[in-house]
């Protein structure tokens, strides 16, 4: 009697396709978070009047390999009071996800006469992305909310009170912004129709106007990129580090490698964002708009890789330049900002987004063209958003008030009451 | 399932580099630890109390907030990639729908669930603290010179 062999039928194909996919995407992105850290360096130098790194390598570009060589000579220390499982697994916990929120990036493709980013190689139809599934949002989503578990457990299992805080600033933060950021993004897939990347930067691919940027009306835009840089806990969102109040944050207790491969995961989720934003907003690898003037002699997955790049560098820079001038929040703010700023006006938008465009392309009757319709919906979910956004000024008041009426006795000044 | 092989030949990857390096930071980096090193940090100065045991239960009313739209998102994300199809009905419902939760919200909100940090109209500032009477010699103690000779007594 012949039996099934094997409990899962491999494909040695497939296997050797797997995994020089996966080291050829492990090389480029160890490579781009080393030119990141280094491209940070030397722009925040420049934007403080200082040079910057100049001494490793041309332009000082190999600096960062030699700060990570360095930190495989320093001792690894283990505080006396950590619990050491937890301590040692964290950095894992950091860096898998780290780089496996990269797969679903579409990096290049072929956009070139109305191509659909994809390349023939032997004979098989193939997208510049490590994967592709039907669910690479939420995939996305996952990955991200795993990184957190690093740095929680990572903080909680120091057995020190700075990491302790850090790490429950961060929790409540990223937890915070994640309702934000879900609810952003949701009106990009309300206009691309899908929840696979490569379909998202398809249904963006007709140039400039097709962008999501323009199709979900900027604002999903601008609270997408708010909540980003506070899900990374950059500046000026880095209460999870702040020096002056809790030293270094969650990672006070760690060093040597440990702390590099922190500092790794956290500069490969700068540039995986990045790349988020560009393939949710600006179209990821699409041209903004064709060259028919210009017939360049490229191949046009390379051109999409251009293109890619190019607006990759504008957010880097972003996030960059958000360090360099922007103060840090207090935390007080930073909740407030998340709470009772972007997750209702996140919601609102999307509503009104949702109205608008079933009003233009179903005959719903409330006017006698489609154009009626729009702007009665459009009318009522402008009222409804001033409705909801007084009844949230009137809520955020009463707060106010009863907190002052219970809080201090009013004869002296806070601080000098004794 | 053979689309997600490289991502688990990458997390695989990831993994091995992670514990790669370990290895090598263990064969390369000094090992002598000593008990001041491995305290927990502390500026310098012996650690004068524990790590807390317990923490503002602002934090916890943050999860559980969380949790509500958390449960929101995960119904709108279904609805809008098939709203057209689901047409004035769906707009309507998910309307209510929303509507339902900003209510709630808007309710924790004027409980001051989400409100961190001190009041700050309850900050009023006493008119003694502007006045001219306060000059660079009313207000500020020298000390350390008590019990201490002049200069010049000292020098004769």
């Amino acid at each position: 009697m012949i039996g099934q062999p094997y409990l899962i039928d491999v494909d040695w194909g497939d296997l050797v396709q797997a995994v020089i996919t996966a080291v050829i995407s492990f090389a480029v992105l160890l490579v781009s978070v080393m030119l990141m850290v280094w491209f940070e360096r030397k722009v925040v130098s420049r934007l403080q009047n200082r040079i910057g790194p100049n001494q490793a390598g041309p332009f000082g570009l190999l600096q960062t390999l030699f700060d990570g060589t360095k930190l495989f000579f320093k001792e690894d220390l283990i505080p006396a009071e950590a619990d050491r499982f937890v301590f040692k697994l964290a950095p894992y916990l950091a860096l898998v996800p780290a780089f496996l929120m990269f797969t679903i990036i579409p990096v290049a493709g072929d956009f070139s006469n109305g191509h659909d980013g994809s390349v023939m190689v032997g004979g098989e139809k193939m997208f510049f992305q490590v994967i592709d599934p039907p669910v690479g949002i939420l995939f996305f989503l996952a990955m991200s909310a795993l990184g957190v578990y690093g740095i929680m457990l990572a903080g909680w299992s120091s057995g020190s009170k700075y990491p302790l805080i850090g790490s429950v600033r961060a929790s409540a933060q990223v937890i915070s912004y994640e309702a934000a950021l879900g609810l952003a993004l949701a009106s990009v897939l309300l206009v691309t129709g899908t929840l696979s990347t490569n379909g998202i930067v398809q249904a963006q691919s007709g140039g400039f106007t097709s962008w999501a940027l323009v199709t979900t009306g900027f604002v999903p835009f601008v609270i997408f990129v708010i909540a980003g840089t506070a899900e990374l806990n950059r500046p000026p969102f880095d209460l999870v580090e702040a020096e002056q109040e809790i030293v270094g944050g969650f990672h006070t207790e760690y060093s040597s490698i440990r702390f590099a491969l922190f500092f790794l995961a956290e500069f490969m989720n700068v540039v995986t964002m990045s790349a988020i934003f560009v393939t949710l907003f600006l179209g990821g690898p699409a041209p903004a708009w064709d060259f028919p003037w210009i017939d360049l002699p490229l191949p046009g997955a390379l051109m999409g890789f251009i293109w890619f790049f190019g607006k990759l560098l504008i957010f880097l820079f972003m996030f960059v330049w958000f360090r360099a001038t922007l103060p840090r929040l207090r935390y007080d703010q930073l909740m407030d900002l998340g709470w009772k700023v972007l997750i209702p006006l996140a919601l609102g938008w999307l509503l009104v987004l949702a109205g608008i465009r079933v009003a233009q392309d179903n005959n719903i009757g409330l006017a006698d063209t489609a154009f009626g319709d729009t702007l009665i919906i459009l009318v009522i979910g402008l009222a409804g958003l001033a409705a909801g956004a007084g009844l949230l000024a009137a809520a955020i008041k009463n707060a106010r008030n009863e907190a002052s009426a219970v809080a201090l006795p009013t004869s002296g000044i806070v601080g000098m009451e004794d | 399932m053979s689309q997600y092989l490289p991502a688990l030949a990458l997390l695989i990857l990831a993994a091995l580099f992670a514990a790669l390096s370990f290895v090598g930071s263990r064969l390369l980096a000094p090992r002598n630890p000593t008990v001041p090193k491995e305290a927990p940090y502390e500026c310098g100065i012996i650690p004068g109390r524990e790590p807390p045991q317990r923490f503002p239960v602002r934090f916890y009313l943050v999860a559980m907030i969380f949790i509500v739209f958390d449960i929101e998102i995960i119904f709108l994300y279904p609805y809008v990639l098939v709203y057209r199809e689901l047409a004035l009905a769906g707009l309507v419902a998910i309307a209510i729908f929303a509507a339902l939760v900003f209510e709630s919200f808007v309710y924790l909100i004027s409980k001051g669930a989400l409100d961190w940090g001190p009041p700050s109209t309850a900050r009023q500032i006493d008119p003694s603290l502007v006045s001219a009477e306060r000059t660079a010699s009313t207000t500020i103690r020298k000390v350390g010179l008590e019990g201490r000779l002049p200069h010049n007594e000292v020098a004769a």
